[in-house]
């Protein structure tokens, strides 16, 4: 609600590096309130930092190798670590203690690529596991599941394309997320092929072949859902739109799987170095892209204008430090940027100091404007008139304590792009066909409930101010 | 300079500094009552009209408690978040913890080397921070009742102090004109603002940190980016209108200021309008300060120098009660965060802080 205060011009990408973090970090991901980042080391432990006093705050001692992903839950309250140690650990940081304690352990039988959070319910959680194998755990009391997903093969060979070759042996499963509703989870492989699985009935509901694209190496949404980015071998990034896909009532529907080839509409790439993408991220409005070049030898940050057809709107030059990983701040125009020696580069968008601001009344111009008189700036006014004029300017309601106004409630629900289907026309983001988007939502609303109850059946505990991050007083003397 | 007349008398200084924003103790209480409420609210819902209808057309507070104990001059009162406890300060070097319940003294928090000017709660009622005319500022742990931090940096006595929301920042005004944020979790100062020519009296941060209001006896309002420290906006009003108090509104759309032209005003910052005006007490020469009252009705309370504490109707800006008892000047005003709870503390010759609770709406209506 401060925005037009403390940032008058339009919302715009981050330009310029505000502080560095020494965290030893090998990426770092900042939880959906902004308000902290989690930084992972090579010796499997990560680190919270808060951004508003630039210190650590936690430290989560439990892995023994690497670690290969972070994810917060929602509202922050828990953190997903997976390691290379073939555990995903879950902890608790409404627990007021440092280290927090671990709420959940997850253990399988393959070092662990990724993990992620149901967006909805923290206790569902997707494991991606570096043998190409993904698994949907549920740990819910009514619903304790894991179960393997797998990829539908049609058993008549009605399928001719290039890969048919191979013959019916799946690809391994490169990368896995859940879209921003938790309705369905996009799995892309070594193929080249993102495959749609709904979350509910892990039926398959999508397979789309990117054409060369070679392996997926990662994906990111756009906030509203609507949009997907894809990062591929052939060092190119890709937009798509995505289409609305079928909801199985239950396990055994038979539902017809949208099968369809995909040609990007927008597609990202370096021309000069041709360096490969090591992480692309969505501006929370969904207006820019940032991705973070692999480039041996410089800190590079190429930002696209979505807005614009994709126009090339800046590359940023982050120093010497070659970057490993990138991540778009959930709310604001920021960014950080971890580099090969473990700093995180907090990527700001600096605004001129206004002078004008320090005396009351004033207002700074750009250029020169000519004055014009207002037609009764210099009548004398009956000062009767004026006291009874401003006493009645002064019988006007003002509230106080309401919290949320609606701006702030779609802030609000921007800030997790959650979609809900009366919110639809708010988060919609600018560059996306207006049109069909109505439609769109109407089937999504009507469909996602039943999706929507599921994963919200057995809430984690996680809602809005249900939890507080304990100050743990830093008693070390420095 | 009169209005600085109280300030420069060497031994009624601190007494004078009373610094109570009392919505330290609202803020934590907000989240549990609204937070679940508006998701589901529609949007269109103006906030208007759930304020235009108030539940009861007048206060009934009457003194529940007389809480006797200070011997100098109290310059501050505040209630826990949590509401189960009442800290208060004064010239005399203490800081006295109360149970508003039963108005019994439960400890003194012994340390400082001189007068208090202000004290504030964290969020979850666990630490105390005071501000002192040794030029530190002290974090206290309420259950040992011993200093976890001593905030050295101003290079003044420190006026007035308030933690944020998540209680990892604490940000202090001093008579130097400084404005410093800390880092409480460590005891660092973060940054230093040269804010105001002049003691900064009041400062406060909004509900999501992001701003700092400041006032000083230079007579301006300012508003600042906390995270990189930029003035944003100065708000000003007649020169006879020094302000002392400044706080942002339970919602942090407004900001409610008094000044000593025996007025109080409620603006909106982002238009730099005042909206909202309440007179009717006296105010020319000490630093008094007002808060808001959410718990029943909507009111404003402060205290004046005709030793009164007077409520007004938020919205109609009408005198709805005058609450009297005390035997000299109120200057320290609190609002309980749950209860229809006011605590009043009074300068030199009364040296009492009075408790007052409004039963709530009676059987008959």
């Amino acid at each position: 609600m401060n925005e037009s205060l403390i940032n008058p011009f339009t919302l715009s990408h981050p330009t310029a590096v505000q502080t560095s973090l020494f965290a030893g970090a090998i990426f770092s991901r900042f939880d959906p309130t902004g308000r902290f980042i989690a930084a992972a080391r090579l010796d499997g432990s990560a680190q919270i930092w808060d951004l508003e006093t630039r210190g650590t705050i936690r430290t989560l001692d439990g892995h023994v190798k690497a670690l290969t992903s972070i994810d917060w839950s929602h509202h922050s309250r828990y953190l997903l670590t997976s390691s290379k140690d073939w555990n995903i650990l879950i902890w608790d940081l409404a627990s007021p203690t440092n280290p927090p304690l671990r709420y959940n352990t997850l253990r399988f039988d393959a070092p662990v690529h990724s993990a992620c959070f149901h967006p909805k319910n923290s206790q569902i959680v997707l494991a991606l596991l570096s043998t190409g194998e993904l698994y949907l755990c549920d740990t819910r009391k009514s619903h304790r599941t894991r179960a393997e997903i797998l990829e539908s093969i049609l058993e008549d060979g009605e399928e001719e394309d290039e890969n048919s070759g191979q013959g019916r042996a799946r690809s391994p499963m490169t990368a896995a997320r859940f879209d921003p509703s938790g309705k369905n989870i996009f799995v892309g492989n070594a193929a080249g092929y993102v495959l749609v699985f709904n979350t509910r009935t892990r039926i398959m509901v999508g397979r789309h072949k990117i054409i060369g694209a070679g392996s997926i190496k990662s994906m990111d949404f756009a906030k509203s859902g609507r949009r997907l980015v894809t990062n591929s071998s052939d060092r190119t990034l890709r937009q798509f739109s995505l289409s609305t896909y079928p909801t199985p009532l239950n396990e055994t529907d038979a539902v017809s799987i949208l099968e369809t080839e995909w040609d990007a509409a927008l597609k990202f790439s370096d021309p000069i170095n041709r360096s490969a993408w090591h992480a692309m991220c969505y501006s929370p409005d969904g207006e820019w892209l940032a991705g973070g070049a692999a480039d041996p030898a410089a800190h590079k940050i190429h930002v696209w204008d979505l807005a614009n057809g994709g126009r090339l709107a800046s590359a940023l030059d982050g120093g010497r430090e070659p970057l490993i990983h990138l991540h778009w701040h959930p709310l604001k125009s920021s960014m950080a940027s971890t580099t090969n020696h473990g700093n995180i580069l907090i990527w700001h968008c600096p605004s001129p100091e206004r002078w004008g601001a320090f005396a009351g009344g004033f207002e700074e111009v750009d250029e020169n404007v000519e004055y014009e008189e207002r037609e009764d700036e210099f009548d004398i006014e009956d000062e009767a008139v004026i006291s009874e004029r401003k006493r009645k300017a002064e019988e006007e309601e003002v509230d106080i304590d309401t919290l949320l106004t609606g701006e702030q409630i779609s802030a609000f629900d921007k800030r997790r792009g959650t979609q809900t289907p009366g919110h639809t026309g708010v988060s919609t983001p600018i560059g996306q066909p207006s049109h069909g988007d109505t439609a769109l939502g109407g089937i999504d609303g009507g469909m996602l409930d039943l999706d929507a109850a599921w994963a919200e059946a057995e809430p984690d505990g996680d809602g809005p101010g249900a939890w507080k991050m304990k100050i743990i007083m830093d008693d070390s003397q420095d | 300079m009169d209005p600085l007349a109280g300030m420069d008398d060497s031994s009624t200084d601190d007494e004078t500094a009373s610094q109570t924003t009392e919505d330290d103790p609202q803020i934590p209480e907000q989240p549990p009552v609204s937070a679940p409420v508006p998701i589901p609210a529609p949007p269109p819902l103006p906030a208007a009209v759930a304020a235009s209808a108030p539940p009861r057309e007048k206060p009934h507070y009457s003194l529940q408690h007389t809480l006797r104990g200070h011997t100098q001059s109290i310059s501050a009162v505040k209630f826990s978040p949590d509401g189960r406890l009442l800290a208060s300060c004064g010239a005399e070097k203490v800081v006295k913890i109360w149970s508003p319940e039963t108005g019994e003294f439960l400890r003194n928090l012994t340390g400082h080397t001189q007068g208090l000017s202000d004290v504030a709660w964290s969020s979850d009622s666990m630490y105390l921070a005071s501000a002192s005319d040794d030029t530190t500022i002290r974090i206290w742990d309420i259950e040992t009742g011993m200093t976890q931090k001593v905030l050295k940096g101003h290079t003044k006595w420190v006026f007035c102090l308030n933690y944020n929301t998540a209680s990892n920042l604490l940000v202090s005004g001093g008579c130097d004109g400084d404005v410093r944020i800390w880092n409480t979790a460590r005891g660092k100062c973060m940054k230093t603002l040269h804010a105001h020519l002049d003691y900064v009296t009041a400062v406060h941060f909004n509900r999501d940190a992001s701003l700092i209001v400041s006032c000083a006896l230079d007579g301006l309002i300012r508003i600042w980016n906390t995270s990189d420290g930029q003035c944003l906006k100065t708000l000003a009003e007649g020169h006879d209108a020094i302000c002392q108090h400044v706080q942002f509104s339970p919602n942090s759309k407004y900001i409610l200021s008094t000044a000593h032209d025996s007025a109080i005003r409620l603006w909106d910052y982002q238009t730099n309008r005042c909206l909202k005006t309440y007179t009717g007490h006296i105010n020319s020469k000490y630093c008094i300060s007002a808060c808001f009252s959410v718990t029943g009705g909507k009111w404003i309370v402060a205290g004046s120098e005709d030793h009164k504490t007077y409520i007004w109707d938020l919205q109609t800006r009408e005198i709805v009660q005058v609450l009297e008892g005390h035997t000299d000047i109120v200057v320290a005003v609190a609002t309980h965060p749950t209860q229809n709870m006011i605590a009043t503390g009074s300068i030199d010759s009364d040296l009492a802080i009075r408790i007052w609770v409004d039963p709530g709406p009676r059987p008959g209506g």
